[in-house]
């Protein structure tokens, strides 16, 4: 298939118009409308049924069109990467952190970014996924990592970049330290802090014993609940690619294993800047150990 | 010629000597040893017939090269003479990678590969990992592009020992400016799912898109001075056409 089919076929898509979209694309109708069906003969079918008033979608239409999106946009990045590498333009790049995630296994790229556009910035926002999806949906972020279990509208990319296991994490020179990995029965009798920025292991852990777990609410960021260990609160399980802090140690969970699946998330069909399309692209294809 | 001229020759004798050698005589021979008597067209061709004695692999084969060559795909491939578009690519091991930074060191072999999975895409990467050298010598600087992403570049990359570098052509944007991307027709795609191959995670794109196997020869300024590409996935050009292009433009 060829660039501009697939330019005109995502344009038509948004116009619903071939005069118009035509027009949009700099070429005659005759010509546009060669290149759709050449397209659709590739494609095996139809894209589009043509009725006097009105122009619509067909199924595989409706089901090539977020992969041919994907595909222009893919081109264009390309492009627009390789002119900033020579242009070196200032540039942002504005992730959003989903509960207990870290930016630990983003970090390479986040630096690849740095070195090809030396004047970029960087700006991280930690925060639910409701939230982290209006911000995405509203243009305010460029993309997200999310746990693959929440609830994602159709509009967002996924990509599933990688997993996490949870450790648990306790002050230095408690009785769990002795152990090399921990079990649930070895924290029944522990007070484990939950919050809605820790990766709700402990729900996991619910749902996967079946045991009543003494729990501790501690909403707000991963490094106070840290903190919170550390003065004897009680332990917490957190993602073993979160840092933390001296006072506390911490020791995997093995029995039985807690892990979760991270996404990278963007708005379908969204343009990013060239530091943000560069670091999607860098993620997506990055070996995460 | 600039270049050793004793390490250029070597190939073009195993070739040579190949028409010396009977196939029954090649059996007793280590793979590496048949490796490096035999040349790439021969390999690619006895893989092709042993696949090919599956009745459900030969009809899926059939349909890829009738209907890309029915569809007239190539066409639509960038030709010699016209500039290959600038672009830049996340590489195997995580770095950005442009074209103009490969051209800046001289003319670039820009090869499109099917992924990690496709045994004559592995074995014409093996082929480009031995004659690595002697592209290098003759100037060239070699860039293997495969759709894959989520570590998969690695994979290949590590799979092969390779020195050159592997970049991933993230949901097939450099594949459609080169006009290579089919959307891959209803029986082989039925093999690919039979076989467990999920291509809408392994691309991170659901579109079932492959690219035709071409090998650009790109010069210095940017403009394609040859290239090879063909419908068929099981013909590659010999690393002795590569070295041989890349000689033409010194």
């Amino acid at each position: 298939m060829e660039l501009s089919q697939v330019r005109y076929f995502v344009t038509l898509c948004q116009t619903l118009n071939f005069t118009r979209a035509a027009a949009q694309c700099h070429v005659t109708q005759p010509a546009f409308t060669r290149a759709i069906q050449k397209l659709e003969d590739e494609l095996g079918g139809p894209l589009l049924y043509r009725e006097r008033s009105l122009t619509q979608l067909t199924e595989l239409g409706r089901a090539m069109r977020p992969h041919l999106e994907a595909m222009l946009l893919a081109a264009e990045a390309a492009s627009a990467l390789a002119q900033s590498f020579k242009d070196a333009p200032a540039a942002s790049l504005k992730i959003g952190l989903g509960p207990g995630i870290g930016g630990a296994a983003i970090a390479p790229a986040v630096q690849e970014m740095a070195r090809t556009l030396p004047d970029l910035s960087v700006h991280f926002d930690e925060s639910g996924p409701a939230a982290l999806i209006e911000a995405m949906l509203t243009d305010t972020l460029d993309c997200a990592l999310l746990p693959e279990d929440c609830v994602l509208p159709e509009r967002l990319n996924r990509w599933a970049l990688y997993e996490e296991r949870a450790v648990a994490v306790f002050p230095a020179g408690h009785r769990l330290s002795a152990l090399n990995a921990v079990t649930a029965d070895d924290i029944l009798e522990e007070t484990i802090l939950a919050g809605d920025r820790c990766g709700d292991f402990a729900g996991r852990l619910a749902d996967a014993t079946g045991a009543t777990l003494r729990l501790r609410r501690c909403n707000g960021p991963a490094a106070q609940m840290v903190d919170m260990v550390g003065a004897g609160l009680g332990v917490a399980l957190l993602s073993e690619r979160l840092p933390v802090a001296p006072q506390v140690v911490t020791r995997r969970f093995s029995d039985p294993e807690l892990k979760r699946r991270v996404v990278l998330t963007t708005v379908a069909g969204r343009r990013l800047n060239p530091a943000a399309a560069g670091f999607v692209r860098l993620c997506r294809v990055m070996a995460y150990e | 010629m600039g270049f050793d001229a004793g390490s250029a020759h070597r190939p073009r004798r195993k070739s040579f000597l190949l028409l010396f050698f009977k196939k029954e005589a090649l059996a007793c021979l280590t793979p590496q040893e048949f490796a490096a008597i035999t040349t790439l067209k021969s390999r690619l061709d006895d893989l092709l017939a042993s696949r090919r004695a599956s009745e459900t692999w030969d009809a899926a084969y059939q349909e890829i090269v009738a209907t890309l060559s029915r569809n007239g795909m190539l066409d639509a491939v960038l030709p010699v003479g016209a500039p290959f578009p600038s672009f830049a690519l996340p590489s195997a091991e995580g770095r950005l990678v442009s074209l103009a930074a490969a051209l800046s060191r001289g003319p670039v072999v820009l090869g499109f590969f099917r992924g990690a999975w496709c045994p004559f895409c592995r074995l014409m990467l093996a082929a480009l990992t031995e004659a690595l050298p002697l592209i290098e010598a003759a100037g060239g600087t070699l860039l293997a592009l495969t759709p894959e992403t989520g570590g998969l570049p690695l994979t290949m990359k590590r799979y092969h020992g390779a020195a050159f570098e592997v970049l991933a052509d993230v949901d097939f944007g450099v594949g459609l400016m080169a006009g290579v991307v089919f959307r891959i027709p209803p029986l082989y795609r039925e093999r690919l799912v039979a076989s467990g191959l999920e291509f809408p995670q392994r691309h991170g794109n659901g579109a079932w898109c492959l690219p035709v196997p071409a090998t650009f020869i790109i010069r210095p300024d940017g403009i394609i001075a040859e290239r090879f590409v063909n419908v068929d996935f099981a013909v590659r050009p010999e690393p002795e056409e590569i070295i041989a292009a890349l000689d033409r433009l010194r």
